[in-house]
């Protein structure tokens, strides 16, 4: 089974800063990570391959260059090899524009049974990527599951949790299903896959080698929406009051309070 | 400081540091309060391969030495040296296998060792056999194809947990120290039990026990090295293992120093961090010379042994010595700094304090180690 994983590196939402002029995300390498609910989705993935042994996963990001060094984590973890779809002309690109790119790449490295990406990303939360994606390959897309299961070499099933509800889909390979964040924690790299991946260089695509692609839909022009205003939140000037001397009786009504909210 | 580490061995501390900070701190305190093995985490350590970094290539290994052994044992340490010294006992008992083991043996237990499906242990100490290791009582007599071993043996670590244990018995008794010998013991031999588990200040979540031998039938291939070479298997196995125990008290050290910094930089008193108060300031500056000399002796002697070199027992004692006397001068002042709270157990350094004062008895009592010392720098002028 050929398992293809959509990861992007993100700015670790805690880093986060903000150009007001350009209205983009300022990227800066030493604050990227791998996006979380990518990597539940790659944690399938590798629990796929613990229960198939030819099970082959390929990974597949886009992004500037310094996404190479965080790319050389998922090698750590079990992934068998990493692409970085990277070109100057794909810079400002939206979701659309995103999901174009993506879909043209995955088309020339092969055929995939199954496509895992994220719910959605850190930065963006648009969760458009991976049904348009799935939209352009014309294969069936199921988002946000909480579990997958191989069925057989042509059908998986899979589960997707609601607040009081549980829906278990089966469907036919190839197709592409969209991870809920924290559904599955990836585990940990392992001493031989680390110094595996210490000499190792992600294969690194430009538009270029992409056939019958159309640059007019990428990068800032091609892309579909319009950042209007930033609105920076603070979370400086929340109020905060202190009460001294409150009893016992009084902090167990607040705790119940609070149990019933959380 | 920079130590010029390798690659992989920068690789070995960053994964140990991982699991430390991910996963041991999260159980430190409640394993210690409630003596809980640290199992869990020993099959983390399986899983990322860090069971097997000392362990040769040809064995399943990864081929590394006692540094790479050390700096996992570090790292683990820095949240809890009863986690460390649960991995560290598997090394004290697989070094006699590898030093002294014939091919079969180490056919048959390396490659389990490193993937982490054995634990093992080192079963030397007896109730009246101490620092004096050479006087132990335990017999092994020869039957046939058996050795037939009587006895009990005190304070083994991973007694009761472990798979395989190193043990050494008396063969004949006339020949003293040239008298006794190493035996490989499995789990579920016939009259091996595991005895009463010790209730120890520091280290809790590691399993210390009495064993006990009543006509325990040991197959004769089980014998390690030759009748009456247990005594040289026991002390050039320590050779290798005592910077285990120094890489344990610069663990400890490293932790309890990290959390007086934070405290002394957070703790407002008259109007101002303690951080501030030149006296704490000092404390905190000694302990940074403190643990960076007990690491640079560490590491020193660590690639010593590692380069080769054939003799090294003085400079192993050495750095045992010296970072375990560092360990608990560095807690001591650790719990000081950070006053009442330093004393209870919502804090983790009281906890350090505890687990650092084993590193100055076990594997041969601090004054045995000057013994050593004294007795090879008296030799060499
Ligand atoms: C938690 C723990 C785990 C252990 N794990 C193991 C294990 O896995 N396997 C194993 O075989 N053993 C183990 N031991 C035993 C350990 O190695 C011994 O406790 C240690 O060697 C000291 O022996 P003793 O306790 O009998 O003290 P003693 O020998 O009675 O010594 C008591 C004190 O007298 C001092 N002293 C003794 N002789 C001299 C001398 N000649 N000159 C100056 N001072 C002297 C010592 O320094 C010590 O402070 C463990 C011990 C502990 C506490």
């Amino acid at each position: 089974m050929k398992i293809l994983v959509c990861i992007k590196q993100v700015i670790n939402s805690d880093k986060i800063e903000y150009n007001a002029q350009t209205k983009t995300i300022k990227r800066s390498a030493q604050h990227l990570i791998n996006n979380p609910a990518d990597l539940s989705a790659l944690e399938f993935a590798l629990k796929i391959k613990d229960a198939y042994n030819d099970a082959y996963i390929t990974t597949l990001s886009m992004g500037p260059d310094e996404c190479k060094n965080k790319i050389k984590e998922l090698i750590e973890v079990g992934c068998d090899s990493c692409v970085l779809l990277t070109d100057k002309r794909l810079v400002g690109s939206d979701a659309y524009s995103t999901a174009y790119a993506l879909a043209k790449s995955i088309e020339k490295l092969g055929d995939f049974d199954l496509i895992l990406c994220g719910e959605s990303s850190l930065d963006g939360e648009t969760s458009i990527v991976p049904p348009q994606i799935a939209e352009y390959l014309n294969i069936p897309h199921i988002a946000s599951a909480s579990d997958i299961k191989v069925l057989d070499t042509q059908r998986i099933e899979v589960e997707r949790k609601l607040e009081n509800q549980l829906f278990r889909f089966e469907v036919k390979l190839p197709a592409l299903i969209s991870v809920k964040k924290d559904s599955a924690y990836l585990r940990l790299p392992k001493l031989s896959l680390m110094l595996k991946a210490l000499c190792y260089t992600p294969q690194i695509v430009n538009l270029a080698d992409l056939e019958n692609f159309d640059f007019s839909k990428v990068g800032i022009e091609g892309s579909k929406t319009l950042v209007n205003r930033f609105i920076e939140q603070s979370f400086d000037n929340n109020k905060c009051e202190i009460y001294e001397n409150i009893d016992d009786s009084q902090i167990e009504c607040i705790a119940n309070i609070v149990m019933r909210l959380i | 400081m920079e130590y010029f580490l390798s690659e992989e061995q920068k690789i070995i501390k960053k994964l140990a540091k991982r699991i430390s900070d991910e996963y041991v701190s999260k159980v430190a305190i409640k394993y210690d309060k409630e003596g809980i093995f640290p199992r869990d985490i020993l099959n983390l350590l399986a899983y990322t391969e860090l069971t097997g970094v000392y362990i040769p290539k040809e064995y399943g290994g990864f081929g590394g030495g006692v540094m790479e052994m050390c700096l996992v044992v570090e790292e683990l340490s820095r949240n809890c040296a009863g986690v460390a010294v649960s991995y560290a006992a598997t090394a004290l008992g697989a070094y006699p296998i590898i030093l002294y083991g014939n091919e079969e043996q180490k056919k048959k237990y390396l490659p389990k060792i490193a993937k982490g499906e054995l634990i093992a242990a080192f079963a030397l100490t007896e109730a009246d056999a101490g620092s004096d290791v050479s006087s132990i009582k335990t017999v092994a007599e020869k039957k046939g194809d058996y050795y037939i071993l009587n006895g009990s043996k005190h304070w083994i670590t991973n007694g009761g947990e472990a798979d395989i244990y190193v043990v050494f018995a008396v063969t004949d008794k006339s020949k003293g120290p040239r008298g006794i010998s190493a035996f490989i013991v499995e789990k579920g031999y016939e009259g091996f039990y595991c005895g009463k588990k010790e209730d120890k200040m520091g280290i809790r979540s590691s399993s210390t026990t009495e064993l006990i031998f009543e006509d325990c039938k040991v197959p004769r291939e089980n014998l390690l090295g030759r009748e009456g070479t247990g005594f040289i298997v026991a002390m050039k196995t320590f050779d290798r293992t005592r910077p285990g125990v120094a890489a344990m008290a610069v663990g400890i050290a490293q932790g309890a120093y990290e959390h007086a910094v934070r405290y002394a930089k957070e703790r407002f008193q008259f109007g101002q961090p303690l951080s501030s108060f030149q006296a704490i300031q000092h404390m905190l500056a000694d302990m940074y010379i403190n643990i960076e000399a007990a690491r640079s002796l560490l590491y020193s002697t660590c690639r010593m042994i590692d380069s080769g070199i054939k003799d090294f027992s003085k400079e192993s004692s050495a750095c045992k010595v010296f970072a375990s006397d560092v360990a608990m001068k560095v807690t001591t002042d650790a719990v000081q700094i950070m006053g009442g709270n330093g004393y209870v157990k919502d804090y983790p350094v009281e906890k350090m304090m505890r687990d650092a004062k084993v590193t100055q008895i076990f594997e041969g009592a601090n004054q045995i180690q000057r013994n050593i010392i004294a007795s090879e720098i008296i030799k060499e002028y």
